[in-house]
């Protein structure tokens, strides 16, 4: 019984998320081609699983390879311009600004340049992941402690293995808060590119559900890419929390 | 040099390096027929008979983002006074905080379409994306969920009842995170805007750049996406200097 | 111990009611999956009106879960805790308290003088500025009214606080390792200081602290605690005239407490 309270006392906001939802659709008297009801959406998931299973699985693997690849790339590049305080202070602030493009700008022009495709969406999310990375990186390396960095020096340690180290350790926990920001965000650039350009995945069976008149299918893909992007979003959180604790 | 002014050079830099990078590109035709040179982006923006359909547009979407975001920080500072003020609900707002964070605002635009409708649509995305972030601040700056501090220790010990907490110790101590928040808050609502824009309003940046991608008008494109980027930094730089200000004044 | 323990029963003795009354006083605190640690068992404590008690013990021996009880930011698992006749949190609500921590705990954004103003405001009080004056002249502060804290030694950002806490001429004053964060030169002349201070204000005091002489230097006496679960082991009376100066110190008898009460603090280290 405690645990139950305990439980309701966590995961309330759920519930409410569907009662609500059910109220306004019955509450207005819209009908299904305006709103359906959660029921009806549920009953669809549950009875076509697989006409959502395989978008949904291209949608985790392109967001997870892009994520990867972007991140990876960008904490190779926050290396490589550590070395020199002139050259990172070069890169940084212009990467700063491509940063702030916003996604919705970022998807049509990528999309017009690499072209409609599978590649041009991965491309998208390797650039949306690549940033945060290595800006992040980038402070992570300059915010070792000069202490440490004194004591390797005593230790005639040298610039390498200063970096692997020393260093590296202490961008560790900045890594990770750049996968716990970019995470979400790789998986809605990911439904947003899909929605526009793509050939499949969640985004793409959205913008066709929706434009056959499939509500009960449109709204069952939104759901579905809420739950993937909370999921991604509490799993970043918790690597983060885990890494983060071991390394600092 | 003073160590300020070296940075600045530096970066100002390696902003010229990027712009003269996607010049280059642009100018020798690497990346194909829809990578322009940057100087026509800029002749296309300096043209006034051009530039008035993307200022028209950015103008719609400044609007809705700023409608929004007004509207985000006023619900978000609602519904985190409701957790201050009941206590019970705290653990549920909080987890509420956090997933409505990951929400992706994709999945919502289309379903406000159908029912606030298109022209405020935009405006309510952008509510949304900028209100989840500010719900976050503004939890995390009242420390609903938190630990105690000293403060708390003096507050108890000097007899202070909520509501001189809350005013005297709370909302002062909230400034900077609240303002950590809003940096994120405004970029999130231009980026919000775009995305209502995208789903089918009547006008806007983002409908600017779906059209001009699908209609190959290459620079337009380019202009429109410029002018959104602009809109995020400028965003992103008034707010971080009124947050760099106020932990100058509060710290 | 030269204390009675407070009785509604009037005595024909003129004793007066301890100001502060731990009775048999026991606190554990839950651990995850049902364990518990007891960190004090069945300590009894009182503080008679306008006495200085200092409270030394091993780090962990609970001496600061002492101080929290009585200023009433935990409760007791047994016994009862009576500070002026109620409980200590009734008195906290009353704004009848001064508390000052090792850590400041100053507000960052508001200046020393809105800082030491700061207990005024919690009680819903008209600012006395002619009082607020005082305490910032008493603390040796005057010309830093306007400073933030960060503006500040640390030295004089205790000040503060201490000014803080007294301002509202509490019952009871409760200090935790105060200058626990200073340097030994500015704790000692923060020390001089307070017994200056304290003079001129003769406030119940309990001081916690891990340094035996600062303990002797203030307090009238210093009550010495064992460690897990904590208990009291001796009570030291200190004779030392007020106002106290700081050659007390290089005194014999001084030299001679300080070597009992550190040989029973290290006897309880190797115990």
């Amino acid at each position: 019984m405690r645990r139950a309270l305990g439980a309701l006392a966590h995961y309330w906001p759920i519930a409410a998320v569907f009662v609500g939802w059910d109220l306004w659709v019955v509450l207005n008297g819209y009908t299904t081609v305006v709103a359906p009801r959660p029921g009806l959406v549920l009953a669809d998931i549950a009875a076509e699983p697989g006409a959502y299973a395989g978008d949904l699985l291209r949608t985790l693997l392109t967001s997870l390879v892009g994520l990867v690849l972007g991140m990876g790339v960008g904490i190779l590049a926050a290396i490589a311009v550590w070395s020199s305080a002139a050259v990172s202070g070069v890169v940084t602030p212009a990467a700063l600004v491509l940063r702030s493009v916003p996604v919705t700008a970022m998807i049509p022009v990528i999309a017009r340049v690499a072209g409609y495709g599978d590649s041009s969406i991965l491309l998208i999310i390797v650039v949306v992941s690549f940033f945060p990375a290595f800006v992040l990186t980038v402070s992570g390396l300059a915010a070792t402690p000069a202490a440490g960095r004194d004591l390797f020096g005593v230790l005639g340690a040298g610039r390498l293995r200063t970096l692997v180290r020393l260093q590296l350790p202490h961008a560790v926990p900045h890594v990770m808060v750049a996968f716990r920001l970019t995470a979400p965000s790789a998986v809605l650039a990911a439904l947003l590119a899909e929605y526009l350009v793509g050939t499949g995945g969640l985004g793409h069976l959205f913008s066709t559900a929706r434009s056959y008149m499939e509500l009960e299918r449109a709204w069952g893909t939104a759901l579905l890419a809420t739950v993937v992007s909370v999921l991604v979003f509490v799993l970043a959180r918790g690597a983060e929390r885990r890494v983060g604790a071991r390394f600092s | 040099m003073s160590a300020a002014a070296r940075r600045a050079a530096l970066a100002t830099t390696g902003v010229l390096v990027l712009l003269a990078g996607a010049e280059a590109v642009g100018r020798a035709g690497i990346a194909g027929p829809s990578w322009p040179p940057l100087s026509e982006v800029a002749a296309h923006l300096l043209d006034a008979d051009r530039r008035a359909t993307v200022v028209r547009a950015a103008s719609a979407t400044l609007a809705s983002a700023a409608e929004g975001l007004l509207a985000g920080v006023l619900v978000a500072a609602a519904a985190a006074f409701t957790g201050l003020l009941l206590p019970p609900l705290r653990p549920g707002l909080d987890r509420l905080a956090a997933l409505l964070h990951a929400v992706p605002v994709i999945a919502l635009a289309p379903l406000l379409i159908t029912t606030v409708g298109r022209e405020a649509t935009p405006t309510v995305v952008a509510g949304l994306g900028a209100g989840f972030v500010m719900f976050v601040a503004f939890s995390s700056g009242l420390s609903l969920g938190g630990r105690r501090s000293t403060h708390d220790d003096v507050f108890d010990a000097l007899g202070a009842n909520r509501v001189r907490r809350l005013l005297r110790l709370q909302l002062p101590a909230s400034v900077p995170t609240v303002l950590d928040g809003l940096t994120l808050a405004a970029p999130a609502a231009v980026l919000g805007a775009t995305i209502g824009e995208w789903f089918g309003a009547p006008r806007g940046l983002g409908v600017l750049i779906v059209s001009a991608m699908q209609n190959f008008q290459v620079t337009l494109l380019w202009s429109a996406a410029a002018c959104a980027t602009a809109l995020s930094l400028a965003a992103y730089g008034l707010t971080t200097a009124l947050q760099r200000a106020a932990v100058r004044r509060m710290a | 111990m030269a204390q009675t323990t407070p009785s509604p029963a009037p005595t024909l003795t003129v004793a007066p009611p301890a100001a502060v009354a731990l009775s048999g006083v026991g606190k554990t605190f839950e651990l995850s999956r049902g364990r518990a640690v007891s960190a004090l068992e069945d300590l009894d404590l009182h503080v008679a009106e306008g006495e200085f008690v200092a409270i030394v013990g091993p780090s962990g021996c609970g001496k600061s879960t002492v101080l929290r009880m009585v200023a009433g930011l935990e409760r007791p698992s047994t016994g009862t805790v009576v500070v002026e006749g109620r409980s200590p949190r009734e008195l906290a609500r009353s704004h009848r308290l001064g508390v000052a921590f090792q850590e400041h705990a100053l507000l960052p954004w508001s200046s020393i003088r809105g800082n030491v103003a700061l207990p005024f405001h919690l009680a819903g009080r008209p600012v006395d500025a002619a009082r607020v004056d005082e305490l910032v002249r008493l603390v040796g502060l005057e010309g830093f009214e306007s400073a933030r804290p960060r503006q500040l030694s640390g030295g004089m950002r205790q000040r503060a606080a201490i000014a803080r806490a007294l301002v509202l001429r509490p019952d009871v004053l409760l200090l935790d390792e105060p200058f626990g964060a200073l340097d030994a030169v500015t704790r000692r002349r923060m020390n001089r200081e307070l017994a200056r201070i304290w003079s001129e204000e003769r406030i119940t005091t309990v001081l916690v602290t891990h340094d035996v002489e600062e303990a002797l230097f203030l307090a009238d006496r210093v009550v010495v605690m064992t460690g897990r679960p904590g208990r009291v082991r001796h009570v030291h009376r200190v004779d030392f005239p007020r106002p106290r100066e700081a050659a007390i110190t290089r005194s014999p008898e001084f030299h001679e407490a300080v070597d009992l009460l550190t040989g029973l603090l290290d006897a309880e280290g190797t115990a």
